[in-house]
């Protein structure tokens, strides 16, 4: 007989049982429980709000100083030149005009003098150390133009620059006046932003180097890193036995990801420049330290999107004699690459943003001209906006700004790449 | 095989098991269990839970073979072949004995395609005219394709409950193999669904030997022609599926039987 059963055929079962008064829902102390549980509820929303409406004032807040500095680093201020061709000193046949004789044509000289004879005074420090570049390109376009007077808009200096746009100095505004008055003065898209590479003056730098630099750099990065993290991801997960050594490696890798990055930098200093002798400052060695840095987040990433594969499917495909490659390419990767390619991506926009291990290696020099690929001196897009930001000349500091738009650009199109592939291969269930 | 175990002789066994013990890590699941099945007859192991049935099934395949700490001692023969021995190809030994799952896996793929992935990874089918003969028939086989052949394209996991199971049923027919090994195929299904199992099991009869573990003692005297008891690893009671329901030798057996524990 059962406890229960022997408890019911008690006769003074119902008797034996603690006398317990029915709870009362409705009084006092209950309202008051669930006035605090209420009060408990509202409080940690407004919380959460309070969080999230910092969070984005933040991001407004640098977003439109972003923008505020950096979008005038995508303008210019232009002056419209009046050259008169015949009455200047220049010396050039309209027949035969070729890069080599426009070269020896000693056009910055004749561009100061064209500028003195138009804007009278010392009008030649008016314009830009560039401003020969917008007629020579002018007379390779049309060479009849040799022949006649032609306005042609070429760029101010960077105090008139300035002092156009903003705020510059009491005497640059003073020119700036008088070249209102005369009506020469216009705002352009400045393209030399982007396609020019870094230079010594303000108005003649662009941002196409470094970008060119970023990309081959991250493309390195990603060869390396991708292939071999997965990999790695694939090997520790499915194949490894569960031994005391694959636990080193475990914590190890996790360690790797949380190094600060210029130790990466100084490792790859040693590996890679002064034990393998490989380019210095080249795209080649600084997606090879980026990618040290990169690998380790891939793995930890790319595990955990393998072990989230559900072992149903592991059970499915050995069960109809599929083998563990099989099982590992053909179901468990195709459902852990969404994972993947968020962890990936994570580690990329951290690439993408890294200056120390980079100045280690070299990538902080001066390069004036775009990679031509992996292995010539290149620079990075955060570290031309470092070296920018470090720039005495005032004209500068919206180019930094405009470089960092550029930054997040590249940035959101890179994640957007990455969100569409994630799409892409996810299954839906 | 101790007199005591068994009750029954079986001529030309499909797969045979002699004193099969199985150790995880220290802890021992399988004590010794011997045991014959045949191609006529479904045999269905039963018995209370973590009684170690679901464990000498997934030897059959060597499925245990995944779990790292599984060790397997004994002889397992597959028509006279040692499936343990060096000489054994694992991928093909589970082609040739296939296995259904307890809660229905198909591959997040079209039902197609889950029919399509074993006869492709194993070369069965020489162009697409032959898949598309082999998923027919497949289906046809699982009691699905009328239910599926006007969207052989969509999702497998978009099926019910039910259907899946037939699929994963359909997709190890599919290979072409000589047993089936079903763990609990119809703990996950509402009744309805289970009884078209059954009913399938009934119709696959005779062209695969079939074993088939369940909690479910009507469902083993349902579909089953011989039954075996299992209890804290051990094989207590094997025999045909009447003389265990209704005339059980061992205590241990009459007593799960009539619901004293399980």
């Amino acid at each position: 007989m059962s406890l229960l059963s022997q408890a019911i055929s008690d006769p003074e079962y119902p008797m034996s049982r603690p006398t317990r008064l029915p709870t009362d829902w409705k009084s006092d102390v209950m309202r008051k429980r669930i006035a605090r549980r209420y009060a408990a509820e509202r409080r940690f929303r407004l919380l959460g709000m309070g969080a999230v409406l910092l969070s984005a004032a933040f991001l407004a807040f640098l977003l439109v100083t972003m923008m505020g500095n950096g979008l005038r680093g995508f303008t210019r201020t232009e002056i419209a030149l009046k050259v008169d061709f015949p009455a200047s000193p220049l010396l050039l046949d309209p027949a035969t005009i070729t890069d080599e004789a426009l070269s020896q044509a000693n056009l910055p000289m004749v561009t100061g003098a064209v500028a003195k004879k138009a804007l009278g005074g010392d009008a030649d420090v008016l314009l830009s150390p560039t401003a020969w570049i917008s007629i020579r390109d002018a007379i390779k376009a049309d060479p009849k133009i040799l022949g006649r007077t032609e306005t042609i808009r070429v760029p101010a200096s960077t105090a008139i620059d300035l002092a156009a746009k903003s705020k510059g100095s009491p005497e640059a505004e003073a020119e700036v006046a008088r070249l209102k008055q005369l009506g020469v003065l216009s705002t352009g898209f400045n393209w030399n932003f982007l396609t020019a590479s870094d230079g010594t003056d303000p108005t003649q730098v662009g941002i196409w180097g470094a970008f060119k630099g970023s990309l081959l750099t991250m493309l390195v990065t990603l060869v390396l890193s991708f292939p071999v993290g997965v990999a790695t991801a694939l090997y520790l997960e499915e194949y490894a036995p569960k031994a005391w050594w694959t636990d080193i490696i475990e914590v190890s890798i996790n360690n790797l990801a949380a190094v600060p990055s210029i130790i990466f930098g100084l490792l790859g200093l040693s590996i890679f420049l002064n034990f393998l002798h490989l380019p210095r400052s080249a795209a080649l060695i600084g997606g090879m330290t980026l990618a040290l840095m990169t690998m380790p987040v891939i793995v930890i990433a790319g595990r955990n999107a393998i072990k989230s594969v559900p072992p149903s499917i592991r059970d499915a495909a050995l069960g109809i004699g599929a083998s563990p490659v099989q099982v590992v390419f053909q179901h468990v990767l195709p459902l852990a690459l969404p994972g993947i390619l968020t962890g990936t991506i994570i580690g990329m926009a951290r690439a993408l943003g890294e200056t120390a291990p980079l100045l280690m290696i070299g990538m902080r020099a001066f390069i004036a001209t775009p990679p031509g690929g992996i292995t010539d001196p290149a620079t990075v897009l955060p570290v031309q906006i470092f070296l920018w930001s470090d720039e005495v000349s005032k004209g500068f500091v919206e180019k930094t700004s405009a470089a960092i738009i550029v930054l997040l650009i590249f940035l959101l199109a890179m994640n957007g790449l990455a969100i569409y592939l994630r799409n892409k291969f996810e299954t839906r269930w | 095989m101790t007199e005591a175990q068994s009750n029954l002789t079986i001529e030309n066994p499909k797969m045979s098991a002699r004193d099969v013990k199985v150790f995880y890590g220290e802890k021992q699941a399988i004590k010794g269990v011997s045991i014959d099945v045949d191609m006529d007859n479904v045999t269905a192991f039963i018995g209370p839970s973590g009684c170690g049935k679901s464990t000498f099934l997934r030897t059959l395949n060597r499925m245990n073979d995944t779990v790292a700490s599984a060790r397997v001692e004994g002889e397992i023969t597959l028509d006279g072949e040692d499936i343990y021995a060096p000489s054994m190809d694992v991928v093909q030994l589970r082609a040739r004995v296939g296995m259904v799952f307890q809660k229905p896996n198909p591959f997040p793929k079209s039902i197609y395609e889950n029919i399509a992935y074993g006869p492709r990874i194993h070369g069965l089918a020489a162009s697409k005219t032959d898949m598309d003969v082999i998923v027919e028939k497949s289906l046809r086989r699982a009691g699905l394709w009328d239910e599926v052949k006007d969207r052989l394209h969509d999702s497998g996991t978009a099926l019910s409950g039910g259907q899946q199971q037939r699929l994963c049923i359909g997709r190890a027919i599919a290979v072409e193999p000589e047993v089936i090994l079903m763990d609990e195929p119809c703990s996950a299904l509402d009744p309805i669904a289970t009884a078209k199992i059954e009913e399938l099991i009934h119709e696959l009869r005779g062209r695969y030997a079939i074993v088939i573990v369940t909690h479910n003692m009507q469902q083993a005297a349902r579909v089953s022609q011989r039954t075996a008891f299992f209890h804290l690893g051990e094989l207590v009671e094997y025999g045909v599926t009447s003389d265990i329901f209704t005339n059980p030798r061992q205590e241990r057996t009459k007593d799960y039987i009539t619901g004293r524990y399980g």
